[in-house]
């Protein structure tokens, strides 16, 4: 993937995960991040920190969001959620508005 | 609700078969036959009054057979010597015939003639005219006796109508005989009335005593009529509304404002389109009443939107079935409780050891919708364990298994002050809740600034004292729907003092009239921002007219049910109420032109509309609509039939904000109009079988926002609700 082409985030614990803009935008909280105008750091770098997300969860989160693409591309599946993450799952779903 | 007491006029629901109600004066067939206005159609007893009717519903059957000319029937009437019977048989039995006889007898010649005349053709007695002034004589005496009756109350329904002829009630006419000045009369009938009375008082007798117990029985019988509400809604054309104290508002021309110039310009519009050819119509084999121009897309229309559950609806659901598991709601902010919350006790899985979760700590707001499930103990125990000095918000609907005085006293009213910063309360159905434990209650949450107590039945009106005693300068919200111990008229003098109450719902309240309306605008009009007065059907165009001079900052009207409210009345709101953005209209009697005009004038604000059950919508309404609603999210057009295709085809194309259009009951909508608009963010309910919960609002104490200040965001609020029903649309609880 060209590196226009993708964001990072970066969890609490400071992993660094790289997908796809397509991806990140799935996130509505993401996507204004990455759009506004305004000069901020997160639009010029392609990074996004998350210092309140623990790494187990933002990896759930980008699964989700690849899983979206997927899904709204036709191929309807059924995304698995272990039961242990559902509450910070939802907590951080909330913040991202996704 | 009503009790037996004599005298006393009970508050009877107006409901009604005019057709059959003796206290009706009927137009006779035969001139001579005339009722006795003091026949009231119930006593004070409800019973007897239910029980009237479905007598008078056999009669009327019983009746209709006779009508084919039972000459029988007809004779025994007549004849004398039955009548003796009957009143030897049964006390009031026949005292009707006695009065008919009395009446007749003014007619007396008229009435012999034709009874010798019956006589003789039948073969009867002929005898009769003696036994006839014996009978009158007797009858006299029991009629008089009958009035004291009467006149004490106690006077029941009874089979009377059995015995008379059937044309005399197909001839009766809607006439209540009533000075009431909130009913209808047909003005034609008292004219008439008066003839008939001029005639008799040339005879002789009692004559001025029985004008004297007519005219007492005329004042009492409208308190006791009832009348047909579907009667009432269909013939509201050639009605004229007589307001409470005697205003009468007659005609809409003569008004300034910009409402009758709108009224001008939409028949106008109507005229010219009328005029014109008939375009639009979709199906050239199909004759389209509609003159609304609407070309529906060709081609391939994309396929509904498709929806991608999100993260967060996902683990919602996946938490609610595993609710057992959670051990902790610590972090979780409010909103996120709350959805769990509802869930829970929408799909019955609610216990209480979510409940312990959500009392642990010092939690700031609780919300649970359904509390029905609830003990006593359970309750006690989950409370005991909660620190309330950080709590804003409590809702505890349907609270009234666990929540009688006692249990109020020993938790949320413990102490004063127990309840520091409660801002907002909600205990709907908490119907074990007497005076005693809302006092309590009061005085320990200072700081309320919302309160909700629908449906407790127990509350009387010096709960209302109490609240506007020592809440009376804060309180932003009250909801007193369905209070049934509240007399409205009682508890006006504690509202007045509500100065700064911006909601207040009194829907269900029967007791609510223009009097107790116009007395509580004229105080807190200035601040009010919603007024819901759903139910409320003794209200008229007076109230609106009074709302619309007092209340500028109005946003939210919900008069559902009110059918006695005319075009007059929203005449008065669109020159009034500029500000409108919630409008829920059910069942009322406008006409098309005048809902346009409304839309016209005063409908660029509004964001919800419900037009449901008003029957007359029809093209003025669609394309005032599709003009002036830029904002509009939510419309609600079912039932309203006389809107086809076209004109909701011209709306939803126009109305770029809406997001929800309900159609129930709209099977003349085809898939011309489903398939052929080109609004794709719009949701249509009502027309495929799709589930139907989701979209019933629910009831005001979720709706609303806490901060009443930020009147705003209540409308975003309504968002909110709808994300929530499109939530469980993925639910669907199998439960």
């Amino acid at each position: 993937m060209k590196k226009e082409d993708t964001v990072k985030l970066i969890s609490a614990e400071g992993f660094e995960f790289v997908i796809s803009k397509e991806a990140a935008m799935v996130s509505q909280t993401i996507r204004n991040m990455l759009t506004s105008p305004g000069g901020f750091a997160e639009t010029e770098h392609g990074e996004v920190t998350f210092p309140e997300i623990s790494t187990t969860i933002l990896e759930k989160i980008c699964q989700y969001f690849y899983w979206s693409l997927q899904y709204s591309r036709g191929k309807e599946t059924d995304f698995h959620i272990e039961p242990e993450l559902t509450l910070e799952l939802m907590m951080a779903a909330n913040y991202l508005h996704t | 609700m009503p009790v037996l007491r004599s005298r006393v006029i009970p508050p009877t629901k107006p409901e009604i078969e005019p057709l059959k109600h003796p206290a009706n004066k009927i137009e006779p067939a035969t001139p001579a036959r005339t009722w006795d206005t003091t026949r009231p159609a119930s006593s004070g007893d409800d019973d007897g009054g239910d029980a009237g009717r479905k007598r008078k519903l056999d009669v009327s059957e019983n009746l209709l057979g006779l009508e084919g000319g039972d000459r029988e029937g007809f004779l025994n009437l007549r004849s004398g010597k039955k009548v003796i019977k009957r009143i030897g048989e049964t006390d009031g039995g026949n005292s009707v015939d006695g009065k008919e006889k009395e009446k007749g007898k003014e007619k007396m010649d008229f009435e012999e003639v034709r009874m010798l005349r019956e006589v003789s053709k039948d073969g009867v007695d002929v005898d009769k005219l003696d036994i006839k002034q014996n009978a009158d004589g007797s009858c006299n005496e029991k009629r008089r006796r009958r009035f004291g009756r009467e006149e004490k109350g106690k006077a029941k329904l009874i089979d009377e109508h059995s015995t008379v002829n059937g044309s005399e009630f197909i001839n009766l006419d809607l006439e209540l005989g009533t000075k009431h000045s909130e009913e209808n009369v047909g003005s034609v009938s008292e004219p008439r009335k008066e003839q008939r009375v001029d005639k008799k008082s040339s005879v002789r007798l009692s004559e001025s005593r029985m004008e004297q117990f007519r005219d007492i029985a005329r004042q009492n019988a409208s308190k006791f009529a009832y009348f047909n509400v579907e009667e009432n809604h269909l013939s509201d054309d050639n009605e004229r509304l007589v307001v409470a104290d005697g205003e009468v508002e007659r005609e809409i021309e003569d008004w300034p404002g910009p409402f009758s110039t709108a009224m001008k310009i939409v028949r106008d519009r109507e005229k010219k389109l009328n005029g014109g050819q008939r375009i639009g119509s979709l199906d050239p084999k199909k004759k389209s009443n509609s003159s609304i121009l609407w070309i529906p897309r060709k081609g391939q229309r994309q396929g509904p939107k498709l929806i991608i559950p999100s993260l967060k609806e996902l683990s919602m659901k996946i938490l609610v079935q595993n609710a057992d598991a959670i051990t902790s709601l610590e972090h979780v902010p409010d909103a996120l409780r709350h959805k769990l919350s509802f869930m829970l006790c929408d799909s019955r899985q609610m216990n209480s050891h979510f409940l312990n979760l959500l009392f642990s700590g010092s939690p700031t707001e609780i919300r649970l919708r359904d509390c029905s499930w609830l003990t006593e103990q359970e309750f006690t125990k989950a409370f005991v364990s909660c620190d309330t000095k950080n709590l804003t918000v409590l809702q505890l609907d349907r609270c009234g298994r666990c929540m009688p005085d006692y249990i109020l006293l020993s938790t949320l009213a413990s102490s004063l002050n127990s309840l520091p910063s409660l801002t907002t309360l909600s205990i709907c159905g908490a119907c074990r809740i007497s005076d005693v434990g809302f006092k309590a209650l009061v005085t320990s949450a200072p700081a309320l600034r919302s309160i909700n107590l629908s449906q407790c039945s127990l509350l009387s009106s010096t709960s209302v004292d109490i609240l506007a005693d020592k809440l009376g300068s804060f309180i932003q919200e009250l909801y007193i729907n369905d209070c049934q111990s509240l007399n409205a008229m009682l508890i006006l003098p504690a509202l007045r003092k509500l100065k700064h109450l911006e909601v207040l719902s009194v829907a269900g309240i029967e007791t609510v009239t223009d009097e107790f309306v116009r007395g509580f605008v004229y105080a807190c009009g200035h601040n009010m921002k919603e007024l819901i007065l759903t139910d409320c059907v003794k209200l008229t165009d007076f109230s609106l007219k009074v709302i619309a001079e007092t209340c500028p900052r109005l946003c939210t009207l919900d008069l559902s049910n009110l059918y006695k409210l005319t075009d007059f009345g929203i005449g008065y709101l669109a020159n009034g109420c500029q500000a409108i953005q919630t409008l829920k209209l059910c069942r009322n009697a406008f006409s098309d032109e005048a809902i346009a005009a409304f839309l016209e004038t005063a409908g660029e604000p509004l964001k919800e509309l419900s037009l449901n059950n008003v029957r007359k919508v029809a093209d003025n309404t669609a394309l005032s609509l599709a003009k002036r609603s830029n904002k509009l999210v939510n419309l609600d057009l079912s039932w309203c039939r006389n809107l086809s295709d076209e004109a909701l085809g011209l709306i939803v194309d126009s109305c770029l904000s809406l997001r929800m259009l309900k159609l129930f009951g709209c099977s003349q909508i085809t898939n011309a109009f489903l398939d052929g608009h080109s609004n794709p963010d719009v949701q249509i309910i009502g027309l495929k079988m799709s589930p139907v919960l989701e979209h019933i609002k629910r009831n005001p104490c979720f709706r609303w926002v806490p901060a009443a200040e930020n009147y705003e965001r209540a409308a975003d609020c309504t968002k909110l609700t709808q994300n929530l029903m499109d939530f469980t649309i993925l639910e669907t609880p199998t439960t």
